[in-house]
């Protein structure tokens, strides 16, 4: 199977996220097979087949196999996959709303897998949240009684939980509509009702369901946005589920694509859209433009002698930013990684980079 | 929430006055409450409210009238809610248990109204086929009757589903050419017979005296063999058709009291017991309700001031 | 061969199949096979006496007896006592709230009713209660009416008391709701007659007993909706609550049930219908009301009965408006409530039970008696009934020149050859051809099921009289059919079909089977005929709806695509529109047949004979055991019949699961 595919070249960027400590989900080994006996087949060499000769031959349908990742704190996590690829079914085996059929996950040092009922409670209750596609508000409930609804769940006193959710209500631009009814609202309002309820408890982690694949584009852009905005305020771990590849590629620090199941490849966007893993990665990015994403450390050449004293740029610049510090030198612009020149970029090797976009 | 308890606090305030309020209400005299039972058929109600009147104008009772069907009615009377059925045209098995075994029931006596079953035509075919006047007449005649149900053969029209009838097997047994067809509870039997009446058309039907309608419309009984000994009416017990092959008895219709009443030494006891009147005095008022739709108190009421007679008779005057 | 061909054969649309390969060929061969072994072999091939067993039902009667020697016992044993308990505590309930309508005065109870169906359901709602009692007032049948209300009531609470809190259960759990479909669907289709007898025994007569009665009947509607409509909660609200950390007490309190108060509210509904349909079963047995004056009145003033009918009708009509307007009117989430509204509202609150005080006090001031007993239009109304039925009966009038060769034609040339045919074929004939359908239609499984359920109805010795009841059920389901689906696709694309014909369907729905049969009888006084009739009425309303509804939820995109290729209003009726609805009309088919089934008993009493005289026969003369057996071979005949129509859609929907 393919499992997180490191790229030997170049080395990843330093990230904004600090992956030195524990990660605060792993998952080791997930599988998630629907039928009946569906745990017999987990370790034998049924489990290796394509889904559609599993199904023939057993009933069964295996929507996660044998996923394994870990998540840092503070990082966003996207998985990413078409319909019928097993994303949603993977985060839900996370907190167990979908029991998992083998594997481990852990979440902030805790064994989800083992927990009992009331532990697993707990876990929701403090640790995870969740955003839906379809909003899940109750219908019969204020937007303020929604938003506090999680807590609520957890015994918080009606003046306390009220208070709360007010506040949370401001975050989310929300505030004059505390008294108004789900039904009153449009789905972009629906949705930040749904993510206040989710910020609300203030969990550690935060998982998105394709929160926004049921919104207007234009919508779904303010949206991604507000996600990034509450991300970097508040510093909250999360996986994002999605179908959309500039949604992805917007919001996350890393990236797992899955098809069948499986994860075909996990990285961070330029390893993605720079060195994908297979051809059903490689069609997916192939629409991507490549100077959006890729820094000038994959267009780079090595420096000829006499060429390092060129402007300089920091290799992780993206190719798009660096474009006009290259289009005014006259000379080749210097990539430069921790104050050492590691390459550079002219005329030549840009126009080479956006001309391949369009091929 | 709040809304609709407080809407539930007054609504529950106005409960608690008015059942203070009304719970002192009036009380009846000695006799007490008696409860009678009127049956579906028309000669039932002219018994139970002559009755009824009797029993409040003379002795000031009150009277309490129940509709439950004929058989579970002695359920009611061994439960005592219901003290007294006037009029009853044989319901052996319950007799057995309930009266017999289990003394729950008690006999009153008979209504003195007597009740007779068989088959009847309407008299203007009698007129035109005085052989009808035996069975035997009948014989090679059958098609005569014939009807949309009943295909090549004679139709007997059956009766109600809950009388007492053994007119399959008696059609069996005396090996004539009809079919049976029941057209169900009774209206809609003689919904199916006044209408070929009103055509002056042949029929044949299961009918019975006292009946209200006898008066509205000449009908005239088909005498089938006489009775003889170890005669039997009850189809249910099955067996060789011949033995069913005579008349049906004549009916001593009878009345029953519950057990508790009977001991209750109500003075309405006595008028049960000795009520009983004849079939005319029955067929005139039971007219008056369900030919003329007459209210079945005013009825009686005529009845009782024109026989004054008989109802000091009942009241052991 | 064809090596090479396979890509091109998966291209190449595929030859379409003659019918008569396809299924309903095949049903057609089948039908066909049975009738070359009917006259082959008519009248030969008798259900076998050694395959009865014919001390089933005297077993079953010395058990009524048994069980009245016990209950009637001078100390009769714990059981009985805690029977009796029970009776006399559903008495006193229904007691004391018709006594509390008494005591409240004629007055007070109207302005009771109209106030809270105006507070809860908005003005239209309550007009039509006000005008509901205007009319019991004008019937002179106030009394019967407010008691008959009372045991509804009492009926309704009761029934919703038990059947919400199972419903939740069946809406939760998969296994649950299985085991219990069986017993509910025994409950509604098993004759009230059949279990009157053991009732009255344990629960003596009286309004205590109806009660009783009525539970039996009224329960099913309001687990099964329930159950449904906790079923239909969204998915994701309650996973939603889960990934919060919800236990399942507070997913079935915060989620579950707020979400489906409309489907809550629609079973009480359903239920109040159910139980106002037993009102007339129960006047059998001392249940009081408008009941009691059907039953009697039916033999000595049909025209009262008849009256005592329509009371009951309008009793249902402004019931079942009152509580859909209260439940759209008190929900939530489409009132949006703001403080202001909230505290306006509970004035209004105090302000109705304040009026409701006063009423009954000016009712006490004025001597206002407990029901009205004012000027009614009784005898008159009941002079014109009676003309009616009386013309209709006349056989010198033209009306009678139409009814009576209908009325003969449909019993000479339907339902008597069909009745000879069922009768006398060869009874294997019969069960493997009947299997053999439900095999082709349904699948393997409802094959064998129809096939048990024919060999029970052989076995309880009620083979003949079941296939008697068979052909008369047969014949109305395709009047129904005939009379239902076209009005069904009418009222679907016509608003105006579909509003004209709602309140008549309700009617329909509402009237007590016996109450209209009763016209029957005088139009049509020909044995089976008014039996049948009363059944096309009873069950083409539901056959209208579902037709209707199917139609009506055929996506508008399918609808739009059509009109797009310039498709006619009929065209895509007839391409489009039907055949996307077929589930929804073959669950028609379905439930027309069952409802059918339903009025067999009834119709035992105007004379369709068979299986429904021998229930009715069993209540009134006593025998138990026949009635039992015929009840029996009624819910056999109803669970074959469902199979043999149920079609694959049961399968399919497994399939999905």
């Amino acid at each position: 199977m393919v499992r997180v595919t490191t790229l030997a070249l170049p080395a990843p960027p330093a990230s904004r996220v600090d992956r030195s400590g524990e990660p605060l989900i792993r998952a080791a080994g997930v599988w998630k097979i629907f039928g009946r006996h569906a745990d017999r087949i987990i370790g034998t060499s049924d489990a290796e087949l394509p889904r559609a000769e599993l199904r023939a031959k057993t009933g069964c349908v295996a929507a996660v196999r044998d996923v394994s990742f870990d998540v840092w704190p503070g990082e966003v996590f996207v998985v990413m996959g078409l319909s019928g690829s097993g994303k949603s079914t993977l985060v839900r085996t996370l907190i167990r709303l979908i029991e998992p059929s083998a594997g481990q996950v852990d979440i902030a040092g805790k064994d989800v897998t083992a927990a009992s009922q009331a532990e697993l409670r707990e876990l929701r209750r403090h640790t995870s949240s969740m955003v839906f596609q379809h909003f899940g508000l109750l219908a019969h409930r204020r937007v303020i009684d929604n938003v506090a609804f999680g807590l609520e769940i957890q015994g918080v006193s009606k003046a306390e939980r009220l208070a709360r959710a007010e506040k949370v209500l401001q975050l989310v631009g929300l505030e004059d509509s505390a008294n108004s009814f789900p039904d009153q609202l449009s789905g972009g309002m629906q949705q930040r009702v749904g993510l206040a309820r989710a910020f609300a408890v203030d969990p550690k982690v935060m998982l998105y369901d394709e929160p926004f694949s049921a919104l207007d584009p234009l919508i779904r852009r303010d949206m991604q946005d507000e996600v990034i905005r509450l991300q970097h305020e508040t510093g909250k771990t999360m996986v994002f589920i999605t179908h959309d590849l500039p949604e992805a590629l917007r919001l996350g620090d890393r990236i797992a694509i899955m098809r069948d199941g499986a994860i075909v490849q996990l990285g961070t966007p330029e390893e993605l859209v720079g060195s994908p893993a297979d051809e059903y990665v490689e069609n997916f990015v192939r629409d991507i433009p490549r100077s959006h994403v890729l820094t000038i450390r994959w267009i780079m050449r090595d420096a000829r002698p006499g060429e390092e004293d060129g402007p300089r740029l920091d290799v992780r610049t993206n190719v798009r930013k660096a474009i006009p510090v290259i289009a005014e030198s006259e000379r080749p612009v210097c990539a430069v990684e921790d104050g050492r020149v590691v390459g550079v970029v002219d005329r030549e090797t840009v126009l080479t980079a956006i001309a391949g976009e369009s091929a | 929430m709040k809304v609709r308890a407080g809407g539930l606090v007054a609504a529950a305030a106005v409960v608690v006055v008015l059942v203070t309020v009304g719970s002192a209400a009036a009380r009846s005299s000695a006799c007490g409450t008696v409860t009678i039972n009127e049956q579906a058929w028309a000669g039932s109600t002219a018994n139970t409210y002559v009755v009824k009147n009797v029993l409040e104008k003379n002795l000031g009772c009150h009277v309490n009238i129940t509709k439950v069907a004929e058989v579970p009615v002695y359920q009611a009377m061994a439960d005592g809610k219901t003290d007294a059925i006037l009029e009853d045209w044989g319901h052996q098995p319950q007799w057995d248990q309930y009266v017999t075994k289990q003394k729950t029931v008690v006999r009153a006596g008979a209504n003195g109204v007597k009740g007779v079953i068989g088959w009847y035509i309407p008299t203007y075919l009698m007129k035109q086929h005085p052989e009808f006047k035996t069975w035997k007449g009948l014989k090679g005649k059958e098609t005569l009757f014939k009807s949309p149900e009943s295909g090549s053969q004679g139709m007997f029209l059956g009766g109600d589903p809950s009388y007492q009838q053994k007119d399959q097997t008696l059609i069996k047994a005396l090996g004539l050419n009809l079919k049976f067809v029941s057209v169900g509870a009774e209206p809609a039997q003689v919904a199916r017979w006044t209408q070929l009446y009103k055509q002056k058309k042949p029929v044949l039907f299961y009918w019975y005296d006292p009946q209200y309608l006898n008066a509205t419309y000449q009908v005239s009984r088909i005498q089938l063999p006489k009775r003889f000994k170890g005669c039997l009416d009850d189809e249910k017990l099955g067996g060789d058709p011949k033995k069913y092959a005579c008349e049906y008895p004549s009916y001593t219709l009878l009345k029953f009291m519950s057990k508790k009443f009977a001991s209750s030494g109500s003075p309405a006891v006595g008028v049960v017991k000795r009520f009983s009147w004849s079939n005319a005095d029955q067929n005139a008022v039971a007219k008056m309700i369900a030919g003329d739709h007459m209210n079945p108190d005013q009825a009686a009421q005529k009845w009782i001031s024109a026989n004054k007679a008989k109802v000091n008779k009942w009241l052991g005057k | 061969m064809a090596v090479a061909q396979p890509a091109a054969r998966a291209v190449a649309a595929p030859a379409p199949r003659p019918w008569w390969r396809g299924r309903a060929g095949l049903v057609v061969a089948v039908v066909l096979g049975i009738v070359i072994s009917y006259f082959g072999w008519r009248n030969d091939v008798p259900w076998p006496a050694s395959l009865t067993w014919n001390s089933l039902a005297a077993h079953l009667d010395s058990f009524q007896t048994w069980l009245s020697d016990h209950r009637n016992l001078p100390h009769p044993s714990i059981v009985f006592r805690a029977f009796n308990g029970l009776a006399s505590f559903l008495d006193d309930i229904v007691g004391w709230l018709t006594s509390f309508f008494f005591k409240l005065t004629w007055i007070g109870t109207t302005v009771l009713g109209v106030l809270v169906v105006l507070r809860y359901g908005g003005r239209r709602a309550a007009l039509g209660v006000a005008a509901a009692f205007a009319a019991f007032a004008a019937m002179g049948l106030w009394e019967p009416s407010v008691r008959t209300f009372a045991l509804t009531f009492a009926s309704v609470a009761l029934a919703l008391a038990i059947g919400l809190p199972l419903g939740v259960l069946a809406g939760r759990s998969d296994r649950f709701a299985r085991a219990i479909t069986p017993v509910l669907d025994a409950m509604q289709i098993i004759p009230a007659f059949a279990y009157l007898m053991p009732i009255v025994i344990l629960f003596s007569v009286g309004p205590g007993a109806a009660v009783a009665t009525t539970l039996i009947y009224a329960i099913p509607p309001a687990i099964r909706i329930t159950a449904l409509g906790i079923r239909g909660v969204q998915p994701n609200t309650v996973e939603a609550a889960t990934a919060l950390g919800a236990t399942r007490l507070q997913t079935l309190f915060k989620v579950q049930l707020p979400l489906a108060r409309r489907m809550l509210l629609l079973s009480v509904n359903q239920t109040i219908l159910f139980a106002l349909s037993m009102v007339v079963i129960a006047g059998l047995i001392g249940g009081q009301g408008l009941g009691d004056v059907v039953t009697s009145g039916l033999y000595s003033n049909p025209a009262l009965a008849l009256l005592a009918g329509v009371a009951i009708v309008i009793m249902a009509i402004a019931l079942d408006r009152a509580t859909e307007a209260m439940a759209i009117r008190t929900d939530p989430a489409h009132r949006h409530l703001t403080e202001g509204k909230k505290r306006r509202l509970r004035l209004y609150t105090l302000a109705c039970a304040a009026a409701v005080g006063l009423a009954v006090g000016l009712g006490y001031a004025f001597g206002a008696g407990s029901v009205w007993t004012g000027w009614t239009g009784q005898s008159w109304l009941l002079r014109q009934v009676q003309s009616v039925l009386d013309y209709v009966q006349n056989p010198s009038t033209f009306v009678f020149h139409i009814t009576n060769p209908i009325g003969n034609f449909i019993v000479q040339y339907g339902l008597e050859p069909l009745r000879t045919f069922f009768v006398a074929t060869p009874w294997p004939a019969m069960v493997f051809g009947l299997a053999l359908i439900a095999f082709l239609v349904s699948g393997l499984r409802p094959a064998l099921i129809v096939a048990a359920m024919l060999a029970v109805v052989g076995v309880a010795n009620e083979w003949t009289p079941a296939m008697d009841t068979l052909s008369q059920v047969l014949v109305a389901t395709v009047l129904t059919l005939a009379v239902g689906i076209p009005l069904g696709i009418w009222a679907a694309e016509s608003e105006r079909a579909r509003r004209g014909m709602r309140p008549v369907l309700d009617v329909l729905q509402t009237l007590p089977q016996l109450v209209y049969i009763i016209p029957f009888i005088y139009l049509m006084p020909v044995s089976i005929v008014p039996g049948v009739m009363a059944s096309v009425l009873y069950a083409s309303p539901v056959v209208i709806r579902l037709v209707e509804a199917g139609i009506r939820e055929v996506s508008p995109n399918s609808v739009e695509a059509a009109g797009a290729f310039g498709a006619t209003r009929a065209q895509v009726l007839l391409k489009v529109k039907i055949p996307l609805a077929r589930e929804a009309i073959m669950l028609g088919v379905n439930q027309g047949l069952i409802m059918v089934l339903a009025v067999v008993v009834i119709g035992g009493l105007v004379g369709s004979g068979a299986l429904g005289y021998d229930v009715a026969q069993g209540l009134q003369r006593s025998l138990f055991g026949q009635g039992v057996l015929a009840s029996l071979a009624i819910l056999a005949l109803g669970i074959a019949l469902d199979r043999v129509t149920q079609g694959r859609r049961r399968r399919r929907l497994g399939d999905l699961a």
